[in-house]
């Protein structure tokens, strides 16, 4: 009985080993052959005074590698499967001089040569290394909230190199960091993962022409109205480089939420940029009179003084895009002066209810008053401009006078 | 020329001060000079909205809302005071039948004349006259004008849509236009000839304290004066039972005008509600 007993235990015990064997898979086991110097920072400063080699802390932190966990997608591949040469101990020099994700990974490596990563001098040296982004031992898949290359986590690795943390505060940064909306924009929605590339090649997914179709990929109504608008089609027809695209009204990074009363005290402004521009807009006959006018009119007047002093407080009064629309905005000359007052009405009569055709000429649809329009405005204007300094040189010259005589005549009595 | 010889006695003793204002003429002043600072204090920064101290002054008065909102009281009894200032001059001209000694006349461009004469050394004598200057005449004539002018166009700027249906929008700008510039004259005004004649000329504090140096007076107010010394009775005024009615025609008529042009006008400013309804419906 005694003996049975001490059978059955042993047969547990022995299961339980097994279990504790199979539930660490990638502890391979050649890969314990590596462990035994790479595990922890006291056995590689053991192993490295045993070779006489002088290794400064941070080496030493590189060089500790964590048995991979389960859930990487290399589960399974063993140390020397990427290291080859690590057979070899002592290690000989360039353990990492070729590519080892290359091996599996040729199709993305051949992406990355061709995008702003690659070796500027045609080498295998790359800008950024299939590990500066994915990481080298703890490599998961994208759909992993723990991957290097999750959203969430796909941002530190991109600003590490690249100072972009305006993107943080942006509305896309807040909705991936704050509201955990993993299917807001981040930095490869946008730019693409190894086939990056600068603005200003062609191919880019952020060059000029197709960046309406990049942030069309979520923002798919707004980027099709935008390229049948007096701008995006422009940009279409013939590679325009003046007129807007999304980034320039929207910003590319810092992309803040338009719905604010801020965007929108601020908008004259971004339209301003470039209809305030002398001589861009010379070169299409456009008056750059449309931002002055707007500000010296009581809509304007009132966003200006609402933007400088309360930029946060909404705003009761028209905006530029309040009648030309925004994704949508069309060339005024398009359209007869007969259909931009039907339209004009409409819009009045949002807030001014009761308004009727006569109450058009209360804008002056960015004339500036003459003789020949709006006349009344220009003449009443004339007039306090003559009456102003001719009534105060008046006062002042006879002012002028009285001081003089009341000094000579206590003079002389 | 030169003050009266027994003048000079008394500035020796104790300077004799002459009764110029009553209280009522000081309240009226009060009212005037708060409600008139108070409307450049909130209507400049409308008018030079992209200078600098205007924001500054937008920010101290805390928002654009609070300063139109405080400029549209102010601008109210401003016109409150224009009408009471019209009522009781026609009682007091029409039914006590007091003469209307602020009224310019053509006697003030004689007495202008003559002062500027005398100041070029032309004429002998400085003119003499009576209670009120030609400079505080014409100062005047600039108080009522102005007020009148700014209230009308300020109405029809808080109430652009009604005033359509009577003209072209384009007048409702020329208002505005207006307003603007009978507001900067009006301020330049004020510190200029204002200034001048009451507080570099003479540091005259009569408006506020209700009395005037009889020096001063007498140099001022010559003729005035004389009818003060002389102690002359007033004109007799019977009251005639005509006089009242037509002044009570006259104020029923006023005052109900104003009642129904602010009924007419009423509810036809476009406000934030209107504007968020709108929007986000």
């Amino acid at each position: 009985m005694e003996s049975k007993r001490f059978i059955s235990t042993l047969h547990c015990l022995a299961g339980v080993g097994f279990a504790l064997v199979l539930s660490a898979p990638t502890l391979a086991a050649d890969d314990s052959a590596c462990l035994e110097c790479h595990g922890s920072r006291q056995q590689v400063t053991d192993a490295a005074s045993a070779m006489d080699l002088k290794l400064t802390p941070d080496r030493i932190g590189k060089l500790v590698v964590q048995p991979a966990q389960t859930g990487t997608v290399h589960d399974g591949i063993g140390c020397t499967d990427c290291h080859p040469k690590a057979t070899e101990v002592p290690h000989p020099a360039g353990m990492l001089q070729d590519n080892p994700c290359a091996t599996c990974h040729d199709d993305a490596l051949k992406q990355l040569n061709k995008s702003s990563h690659r070796d500027p001098a045609g080498g295998s040296q790359l800008r950024a290394e299939c590990w500066a982004c994915h990481g080298a031992h703890n490599v998961r898949s994208v759909k992993d909230p723990q991957s290097a290359v999750a959203p969430i986590n796909v941002i530190g690795r991109c600003l590490a190199c690249h100072n972009k943390r305006a993107y943080l505060v942006g509305v896309h940064g807040q909705a991936v960091q704050l509201a955990g909306l993993d299917v807001a924009a981040t930095c490869v929605s946008c730019h693409g993962a190894h086939d990056i590339l600068a603005p200003s090649e062609a191919g880019s997914r952020v060059a000029r022409r197709n960046i309406s179709f990049t942030c069309g990929k979520c923002h798919g109504r707004v980027a099709e109205i935008y390229r049948k608008s007096v701008h995006g089609a422009a940009l279409m027809a013939d590679d325009n480089p003046d007129v807007p695209t999304c980034v320039d009204c929207h910003e590319a990074h810092g992309t803040p939420d338009p719905t604010t009363p801020r965007f929108r005290l601020a908008s004259p402004q971004i339209c301003g940029r470039c209809h305030n521009d002398r001589t861009m807009m010379a070169k299409y006959g456009l008056s750059t009179n449309v931002y002055k006018t707007y500000v010296a009119d009581f809509h304007g007047t009132t966003a200006e003084l609402f933007r400088a002093t309360s930029p946060d407080q909404p705003l009761n009064q028209a905006v530029c895009y309040d009648c030309h629309g925004y994704h949508d905005v069309e060339s005024v000359r398009k359209v007869g002066q007969a259909q931009i007052d039907k339209r004009l009405l409409v819009r009045c009569q949002v807030c001014h209810k009761g308004a009727t055709a006569s109450f058009l000429s209360a804008w002056t649809g960015h004339y500036i008053p003459s003789p020949t329009k709006y006349a009344p405005i220009y003449w009443v204007r004339v007039f306090y401009r003559l009456v102003i300094p001719g009534t105060i040189g008046f006062f002042l010259l006879y002012i002028a006078v009285d001081v003089w005589g009341r000094r000579r005549n206590r003079r002389s009595s | 020329m030169g003050p009266p010889p027994e003048s000079e006695v008394l500035v020796n003793a104790q300077v004799e001060k002459v009764g110029r204002f009553t209280t009522r003429h000081i309240a009226n002043h009060w009212l005037m000079l708060a409600t008139f600072l108070g409307l450049v204090i909130t209507g400049m920064p409308q008018k030079y909205a992209a200078a600098m101290w205007a924001k500054g002054i937008v920010l101290i008065i805390g928002g654009v809302e609070r300063m139109r909102f405080i400029h549209h009281m102010l601008g109210t009894i401003m016109a409150l005071q224009l009408l009471w200032h019209v009522v009781e001059e026609v009682w007091l001209h029409l039914v006590r039948r007091r003469a209307m000694p602020m009224v310019p006349w053509v006697s003030d461009v004689k007495d202008f004349v003559q002062q500027v004469k005398y100041n070029l050394g032309m004429a002998k004598q400085p003119p003499r006259m009576d209670r009120y200057t030609f400079a505080e005449k014409l100062e005047y004539l600039a108080l009522v004008w102005g007020t009148a002018v700014m209230v009308l166009t300020g109405l029809v700027l808080l109430y652009p849509v009604r005033w359509s249906s009577l003209f072209p929008g384009e007048w409702i700008l020329a208002a505005k236009a207006a307003h603007g510039g009978e507001a900067v004259l009006a301020f330049l005004s004020i510190l200029t000839w204002h200034v001048y004649f009451v507080h570099v000329r003479h540091w005259n504090t009569a408006i506020f304290t209700g009395k005037l140096d009889e020096e001063a007076y007498a140099e001022e107010h010559p003729l005035e004066l004389a009818r003060i010394r002389r102690s002359e009775p007033p004109p007799p005024a019977p009251r005639q039972r005509w006089r009242v009615v037509l002044f009570a025609v006259v104020t029923v008529v006023l005052v109900a005008g104003v009642v129904a042009l602010m009924v007419w006008l009423r509810g036809t400013g476009a406000g934030l509600g209107a504007f968020k309804a709108a929007r986000f419906s």
